[in-house]
C-alpha cells in the first residue's frame, strides 16, 4: 500500500484511500464493479511543481490500483492536475465539466473516462463517510 | 489573400487604411465588382476559421506593404468600411459572449459555425462588400482563432484597447459587456496592421509589442478620424446606390436573417442550459450502457450460472429510479425469527412497549423487533403509519439504512393516505442523502415543505425542475425555497428547527459542510437534547475534514443515547480518518456487537468499514476473517486483543 505514495501529491492520498477501499470490498462486489466498469484507467497527474506521477486503476482484470503506467495498455489515459483530481474525488468538480473546460484531457476511450466519476464517488460513499 | 491582413486592420483605424486607394480604383471599375458579387464571394467564404495563422498574417502584411508602397496616401475612401463594421463587431460580441461563458462547448461551436455560414451568405448586401467583403469576412475569424489557440498574455497588458471597443461598440451597445479579454486582444490586433500601414511598414515581427504601445497612443487621433468618417459617408452611399439594383433583394433578406440570428443566438437562458445538461447526461448514460459491448447471450448465461441469490443482491445495490429520482425499493422484509412474535400470548401492545423501550435507552435492535411484531400484528398506531415511521427511524439509528429506508417509504405512503402528509418525509430525505440518492432527497424535501408549509409558495418551475433538470440546478432551486422560508421565519423572530435541518441536509448533499454545521447548530439551540441532531452535527464536521471536532459532537449524542449505533459507527469513521485505526476497529466491533445482541442481522456497511480499518492496520488476515459471508464470531476479535 505504501508503494502508492508519491510525495507532494494530494492524489497520492486519494489513491491510497481508493486502494484500501478496493482491498476491503468483498470479492463479490469487486466482480460486480469490474463487470460494470470494465476498463483500465491511467492517470497522469502533474502538480504545481511540474512533477508528474502516474497511477493506474485496473477495473478490468484485477480490480486493483498501482503506481506507474498501465500493464497491459490502458483503455483510457487521463491527463490532469493534482488539484483537479482532488476536486473530482471530493465531488466538487464533475468530470464532464472538467473535460469541457479543458482541465481534464483524455487519450483513448473517452466514454470510459466518464465512468471514473462514478467509481470515485462510489469509493467515497463506501468508505469513511459519516452518516447523518 | 495578401490584402486580408490589411483589411482586417481597417477595423481599428479605418481612415488611415491604405486600402482606401484600392477602393478608389474599384469605383471606376464596376464590371469587376458585379462579377464578384454575383458569385465567388460567398463561395470563397466557406473557408472556416483557423486557416490563417499569425504567421501568415505577418507575411501578408509584408506583401501588402510592397503593393501599397507606390500608391499615394488619401483618406476619402476609408469610410466605406463604416457599414461593414456592424457585422464584424457584433460577431466579436458574440464570440466574446461565448467565451465568457464557462463552458465553450461543442454546441456553442456548432452555432458559431452556423453563424458564420449565414453571415457569410448575407455579406453581399453592401457596396463595399463587392471588392473586399470576402476578404474581410475571411480574415476576421483568422486573428480571432489565433488568439483563441495561442493566447499571448503580453497583448493583454494594454488596457487602452478598451477605448477602441467603446468607440466601435456604439453600433452595438451590448458589445462592451460581452467582450472579454479575448476580444480586446482581438481588437488590439487590428490596431497593429493599421499602424503598420501608416508607419510605412517599418514593423517587424519582433516589434509587435512596441507597436502595441504605439497603437495605444494613436487612439486619440483615431477619435478625430472618426468624425471624418461621417463627412465622407456620401461616397459610400454612391457606391451603394450604384449597386442597389443587384442587391436590393439580398439586402432585405440579410436584415431578416440578421434579426433572426440576433434573436436566436443569445446564450440560452439558464433553464435551457440545465435542461440541456440533464439531457446530455441522459444521453451519456444511455450511451454508456451501449458502450459496455453488452453480450446478451453471455450475460444471460452468467446470470444463470451465478445463481439467483447474487442476482437479487445486484438489484438491491443498484436500484432503479422513478421519474422523480426516487429509488424503487422492494418491500420491507421482516426479521424471520422474531422472538416477540413467538411469545405473542400476552395482550400487551408491542407498539407501546417499543416506545417505552426507546424512551428508556433500550437496545435499538430490540425496539425494532418489537415494532415489527406490532406491525405484523396490525397494531399500527396513530393513523396507521406511526409504527412504520418509528420502525424506519429506529432502523436508521441502528445503522440499518436499507431497512430503515424501506420502512420509511412505507410509513410516508401510509401517512399521506391518512392525511398527515408531512410526517416522516424529513427522515426519509435524510435516509436518501445517506445513500447518495441526491435527487430523491431533493424531491422528498420539497414534498415535505409543501406538506408542512402549505402557505409557502413553491414556484412551478422549481417543482418541474426536480423532474427534468440537472442535479446542481435542482439543488440551487430547492435551497432557494428553503432559504426563503428560513428568512421569512427569521424576520418573524422564530426559528423552526425542522427547516434548519432541511437546509442543513441540503448543504450537506452539496458538500458545503460548514454551512450544514451552522444549520444543525442553530437547530440544536432550540433542541439541545436531540441526540440525532448532535450526530448530524458530528457527521457534518467529520465529512468537512474536522474529525477531531466531530468526536465532541458524537460524545454529546452518545451521552444522551448510549445505544445509538450510528453515532458509534461515526465515531469509528472519525477515528479512521484521524489515523487511529485500532480504536476505529474497536468502535465498529462494539457497534456490531450491539446489532448482534439478539441474533439480529448485522449491517454490511459496518463489516465493510471494519475491514478497511484492518487493512489500514496491515492485518489482511483479520480483514479476511471480517467478511460477513464468513459469519465471523465477534469473540475472535476480542481474542486478538481488541477491547470493546
Amino acid at each position: 500500500m505504501s508503494d502508492l505514495k508519491v510525495d507532494g501529491f494530494k492524489t497520492s492520498e486519494i489513491i491510497t484511500e481508493l486502494s484500501s477501499v478496493f482491498e476491503s470490498i468483498s470479492d463479490e462486489e469487486r466482480k460486480q464493479q469490474i463487470k460494470k466498469i470494465n476498463g483500465i484507467f491511467q492517470l497522469e497527474v502533474s502538480n504545481a511543481e511540474k512533477q508528474t506521477a502516474i497511477w493506474t486503476i485496473d477495473m478490468k482484470k484485477t480490480g486493483t490500483v498501482y503506481k506507474g503506467p498501465a500493464k497491459p495498455k490502458a483503455d483510457v489515459s487521463l491527463i490532469l492536475s493534482d488539484e483537479v483530481f482532488a476536486q473530482l474525488a471530493e465531488g466538487k468538480l464533475n468530470g464532464q465539466k472538467a473535460f469541457m473546460t479543458g482541465k481534464l484531457k483524455t487519450k483513448g476511450n473517452m466514454m470510459l473516462a466518464t465512468k471514473l466519476d462514478g467509481l470515485l464517488s462510489s469509493a467515497k460513499a463506501k468508505g469513511g463517510k459519516a452518516k447523518l | 489573400m495578401s490584402l486580408q491582413g490589411l483589411i482586417s486592420g481597417s477595423e481599428c483605424a479605418v481612415p488611415a487604411n491604405p486600402l482606401s486607394q484600392v477602393l478608389k480604383h474599384t469605383e471606376g471599375d464596376r464590371s469587376l465588382q458585379h462579377d464578384r458579387i454575383a458569385g465567388p464571394s460567398s463561395g470563397r467564404l466557406h473557408h472556416l476559421p483557423g486557416t490563417s495563422t499569425g504567421h501568415v498574417n505577418e507575411r501578408d502584411i509584408a506583401m501588402a506593404r510592397q503593393f501599397f508602397e507606390g500608391s499615394s496616401q488619401g483618406s476619402n475612401a476609408g469610410p466605406s468600411f463604416a457599414t461593414p463594421r456592424h457585422l464584424p463587431n457584433t460577431e466579436m460580441v458574440r464570440m466574446g459572449e461565448m467565451n465568457s461563458r464557462a463552458g465553450l462547448d461543442n454546441e456553442a461551436w456548432a452555432k458559431e459555425q452556423q453563424f458564420h455560414k449565414l453571415a457569410e451568405d448575407s455579406t453581399v448586401h453592401a457596396a463595399w462588400a463587392a471588392e473586399f467583403g470576402s476578404g474581410t469576412q475571411r480574415s476576421l475569424p483568422g486573428p480571432f482563432m489565433q488568439h483563441e489557440m495561442n493566447v499571448r498574455p503580453d497583448y493583454q497588458q494594454s488596457p487602452s484597447y478598451m477605448s477602441v471597443g467603446g468607440m466601435y461598440g456604439t453600433s452595438m451597445p451590448m458589445g462592451m459587456y460581452g467582450m472579454n479579454v479575448n476580444s480586446n486582444m482581438y481588437q488590439g490586433n487590428y490596431g497593429l496592421p493599421s499602424e503598420q500601414g501608416r508607419g510605412k511598414g517599418k514593423l517587424k515581427e519582433a516589434d509587435f509589442e512596441a507597436a502595441f504601445a504605439q497603437a495605444a497612443a494613436s487612439f486619440v487621433p483615431a477619435h478625430a478620424e472618426t468624425s471624418r468618417i461621417v463627412e465622407i459617408d456620401d461616397s459610400v452611399t454612391n457606391v451603394e446606390n450604384a449597386l442597389a439594383d443587384t442587391q436590393a433583394g439580398e439586402r432585405s433578406e440579410f436584415t431578416e436573417v440578421w434579426d433572426q440570428l440576433q434573436n436566436s443566438d443569445i446564450p440560452p437562458p439558464q433553464e435551457d442550459l440545465t435542461k440541456w445538461e440533464a439531457e446530455f447526461n441522459q444521453f451519456m448514460t444511455s450511451h454508456r450502457e451501449d458502450d459496455l459491448d453488452y453480450d446478451f447471450g453471455a450475460a444471460m448465461q452468467e446470470a444463470f450460472q451465478s445463481g439467483e441469490h447474487t442476482d437479487f443482491q445486484n438489484q438491491s445495490s443498484h436500484p432503479k429510479f422513478d421519474e422523480d429520482g426516487l429509488p424503487v425499493l422492494s418491500a420491507y422484509s421482516f426479521e424471520s425469527n422474531n422472538k416477540y412474535l413467538e411469545s405473542s400470548a400476552s395482550t400487551r401492545s408491542f407498539l407501546s412497549d417499543a416506545k417505552s423501550m426507546l424512551d428508556q435507552n433500550g437496545s435499538l435492535s430490540d425496539a425494532a423487533l418489537l415494532l415489527e411484531a406490532a406491525i405484523q400484528k396490525g397494531d399500527l398506531g396513530e393513523g396507521g403509519y406511526e409504527a412504520w415511521i418509528l420502525l424506519g427511524e429506529t432502523r436508521n439509528m441502528d445503522e440499518r439504512e436499507e431497512l430503515g429506508m424501506r420502512a420509511l417509504v412505507e410509513g410516508v405512503k401510509r401517512a399521506e393516505a391518512a392525511g398527515a402528509a408531512g410526517v416522516g418525509k424529513l427522515s426519509l430525505a435524510i435516509s436518501y442523502t445517506n445513500e447518495s440518492y441526491e435527487r430523491a432527497s431533493y424531491t422528498m424535501l420539497l414534498r415535505w415543505m409543501r406538506a408542512r408549509f402549505p402557505s409557502q409558495t413553491i414556484p412551478e418551475e422549481t417543482a418541474n425542475a426536480v423532474r427534468n433538470h440537472s442535479a446542481w440546478d435542482v439543488h440551487n432551486r430547492v435551497t432557494e425555497v428553503f432559504l426563503n422560508l428560513a428568512r421569512a421565519q427569521h424576520s418573524q423572530g422564530t426559528l423552526d428547527p425542522e427547516v434548519q435541518i432541511g437546509l442543513g441536509v441540503l448543504f450537506y448533499t452539496n458538500s458545503e459542510f460548514n454551512r450544514a454545521k451552522d444549520c444543525f447548530e442553530s437547530a440544536l439551540s432550540v433542541l439541545p437534547k436531540d441526540y440525532l441532531l448532535w450526530n448530524r452535527l458530528g457527521s457534518s464536521l467529520s465529512n468537512g475534514n474536522k474529525p477531531e471536532e466531530a468526536l465532541g459532537a458524537y460524545r454529546e449524542a452518545l451521552n444522551l443515547r448510549p445505544t445509538y449505533t450510528r453515532a458509534i459507527y461515526n465515531v469509528g469513521v472519525a477515528c479512521l480518518n484521524i489515523g487511529a485505526h485500532r480504536e476505529a476497529a474497536e468502535h465498529f466491533l462494539s457497534a456490531l456487537t450491539m446489532q448482534q445482541s439478539n441474533n439480529g442481522e448485522t449491517s454490511d456497511q459496518l463489516w465493510f468499514t471494519l475491514r478497511r480499518a484492518f487493512i489500514a492496520m496491515d492485518r489482511p488476515d483479520l480483514a479476511e476473517a471480517a467478511k460477513p459471508e464468513n459469519k465471523p464470531d465477534l469473540e475472535l476479535f476480542r481474542k486478538e486483543g481488541f477491547d470493546y
